[in-house]
This record gives structure tokens, C-alpha cells and sequence, in this order.
């Protein structure tokens, strides 16, 4: 419901790396979505890519990867993913567990191009 | 030639930075600090109306109340005897630890905040919504979810985050149950697969009927809050 703040919120941070490397244009970025973040991911992108065509690098790329949560089941430390929101344990079928990943949203990464180099030289 | 750089930046870290310290300011006060989530109508003021007027002569309660818009929230707690601030967040869909900061810190008036050393409970009732309010820490040592017997009994599966995470769960308005095609057994049943270790507690604000139990949650946790340390 506030994928357009989250958006801005990764903008800002975008804005801010790209600050310290002048002379650099971005390239592309890399959003990661826990599927456990609240956040939804096509909304997200939607976000993103107005963004990024309203700056000044309007051609970079918005990547978005979602993340299975992970779970650890407190009962027999099984170690389990879900891509849904069935947390049930596979070992022992109890409900009791800890998530711990995919609960994240954050900017995994960006890619930049220096403006004296040309792309085609990579 | 591209480079990639990894940031591995957390877009909410801002957000849980903040809400340590608030974790940290409501420890050592020995305070219990509770975030209210549901969604729009399901009881959230009317329960603390009721505590209001059933603990407030025992326990020092103050709340803080999220909304897009309107004093109503807190004019009615502060009808029901309890101390209360309004946040209106405009156009945002939850509270954030930042917003929960400033409300305290100007808990009166402008330079005028809340004492956290003369209180027993702190209520944070969030913006009525079951999704982002979630993602959201604000330093409390309790959530708290409440669904209401209208909604339905599949809401705990329709919004799986924000009951995972709940230490307590409310159903409100019991006196409609027989109106409703509310199962309590199914409600239960997915409850429990999400938030095995969550406290049900069935009640009506209307009727009063459950509200004891409530209330002595809250006493048993406002002690444990008292004794310090970090919740299990």
C-alpha cells in the first residue's frame, strides 16, 4: 500500500551512492523482496521504473528478485523455505517456527557505467 | 565497462534504528508498551475505552493514536479518562517508529513530553490496516492483532504477516457471533498455524463479556515489563 514511499525511500538511497561516484551513470539496480517484507513486488517495480524515467539515468534497469521465507522450526530445528504463506514444517508438520529471511526489502545492488568509458568496451 | 556494487542496503533500517531506542527508553522506564493492529472497525479504540475504564483507577495508561485524519481517536480515550496524542499521517497506511518518537516527545504540546517514568502502559494504536503496520517496528514489547466476528474467520489466513508476528490476538465483538458466520474453531485453527505461541482472547467491548481476561493479559505482561529485560 505504500510501495510508492518504499520506492522513493530506495530512490534516496540510489541518489546518495550515485553522489559519491561522480562522473558515473547508473546502469541498472537490484531490488530484493522478502515475501515475508509486506511489500508488493509488481507495485514496487511500477514505482521504481517512474523513478528511474524521471532522472537523469532514465535508461537503467529496475531488477526485482523476490525471497522465499525462511523459516526454522523451533521444535525439530528443521531448517525450511516457503514461497507461500504456509509456514507448516515439512520435518515434523508444527506450526511453531522462526522466520529468519525474507522478512527484508532492500537494495541489493547497482551497476554503473563511468561516462568516459563508452558501454560497448566492457 | 559496468561494475556492480553491492549495497545490500535495508530499505525499513531507518525505521528499526529508531525503534531500538525506543525499545530501549520503554525498558527503562519498566513500561509495557502495546502496538494495537486491525483493520478500520475492528475495536481498536473500543477496547481501549474499556481498559480505560475498567484498569485506569490501577494502572497509569496513556495511548498514542494513529490516523489519516481526525482528533476523534484520542478525544474518545481522553473522554474514557486515558491521556492521550493524536498522530494523522496524512496519506500513510501505518505508524511509523519516527512518528511514535515525536508524538512522545511532544506528548502535550510542543516541548511538553510524555513522562514515561509515571506510567504503567503505553497503547500505540496503530492506522487501521492488516498489512503495513506489519513491516513496521515501534519498539513495542507486545503486538497485539484484533479481528472482529464480521470479518470473517479466514482473515488470519488472508493476511498471514501481521498475525505471524502477533503475541496476543483479540476477537472482538462476541455478542455478534451468533449473527456471523464466524467459525471460532477455524478461526483458532488458522491462528494457530501462524502464531502457535499467541494468546486468543475472545471478547466484546459491547457486552464486556471477555474483558477480564484482557485485562489480567495485561497486568501479568505489564509486570514482566516491570522486571526488565528483553521479552521471550
Amino acid at each position: 500500500m505504500h510501495e510508492l514511499s518504499l520506492a522513493q525511500a530506495i530512490w534516496r538511497q540510489v541518489v546518495r551512492e550515485m553522489d559519491s561516484r561522480p562522473r558515473c551513470r547508473l546502469a541498472a539496480l537490484t531490488v530484493v523482496v522478502g515475501t515475508f517484507s509486506g511489500a508488493d513486488p509488481e507495485s514496487l517495480e511500477f514505482a521504481l521504473r517512474l523513478l528511474v524515467e524521471e532522472s537523469v539515468w532514465p535508461t537503467a534497469e529496475v531488477q526485482l528478485r523476490t525471497e522465499p521465507v525462511a523459516l526454522k522450526c523451533r521444535s525439530c530445528g528443521h531448517d525450511y523455505q516457503t514461497e507461500t504463506f504456509d509456514l507448516a514444517c515439512p520435518g515434523c508438520g508444527g506450526f511453531d517456527c522462526e522466520v529468519t529471511g525474507g522478512r527484508d526489502l532492500r537494495l541489493e545492488s547497482m551497476e554503473i557505467i563511468r561516462d568516459d568509458e563508452t558501454p560497448d568496451s566492457s | 565497462m559496468r561494475r556492480r556494487i553491492r549495497l545490500e542496503k535495508k530499505v525499513v533500517s531507518a525505521n528499526d534504528r529508531l525503534a531500538k531506542q525506543l525499545a530501549e527508553r520503554f525498558r527503562a522506564a519498566g513500561i509495557l508498551a502495546v502496538n494495537l493492529m486491525s483493520s478500520p472497525g475492528a475495536g481498536k479504540t473500543s477496547l481501549l475505552e474499556e481498559t480505560s475504564r475498567r484498569l485506569g483507577g490501577e494502572l497509569r495508561l496513556a495511548a498514542v493514536e494513529g490516523d489519516l485524519a481526525t482528533e476523534r481517536d484520542a478525544e474518545r480515550l481522553r473522554r474514557a479518562g486515558m491521556a492521550a496524542r493524536q498522530i494523522n499521517t496524512g496519506r500513510g497506511c501505518h505508524l511509523s517508529a519516527a512518528q511514535v518518537a515525536e508524538a512522545l516527545d511532544a506528548f502535550d504540546s510542543p516541548g511538553r513530553p510524555l513522562n514515561l517514568d509515571s506510567l504503567d502502559i503505553l497503547f500505540i494504536e496503530n492506522v487501521g490496516n492488516l498489512v503495513c503496520p506489519a513491516q513496521f517496528d515501534l519498539g513495542e514489547r507486545q503486538r497485539v492483532v484484533i479481528a472482529s466476528t464480521p470479518e470473517g474467520d479466514d482473515k488470519p489466513v488472508k493476511y498471514p504477516v501481521v498475525f505471524h508476528t502477533a503475541d496476543c490476538v483479540v476477537l472482538n465483538k462476541m455478542d455478534l457471533l451468533e449473527a456471523t458466520l464466524f467459525s471460532r474453531g477455524v478461526f483458532r485453527q488458522h491462528v494457530r498455524e501462524l502464531a502457535p505461541k499467541a494468546r486468543i482472547l475472545e471478547l466484546s467491548c459491547r457486552t464486556g463479556e471477555g474483558l477480564e481476561a484482557w485485562l489480567d493479559w495485561l497486568r501479568e505482561e505489564r509486570a514482566e515489563a516491570k522486571k526488565g529485560g528483553v521479552p521471550p
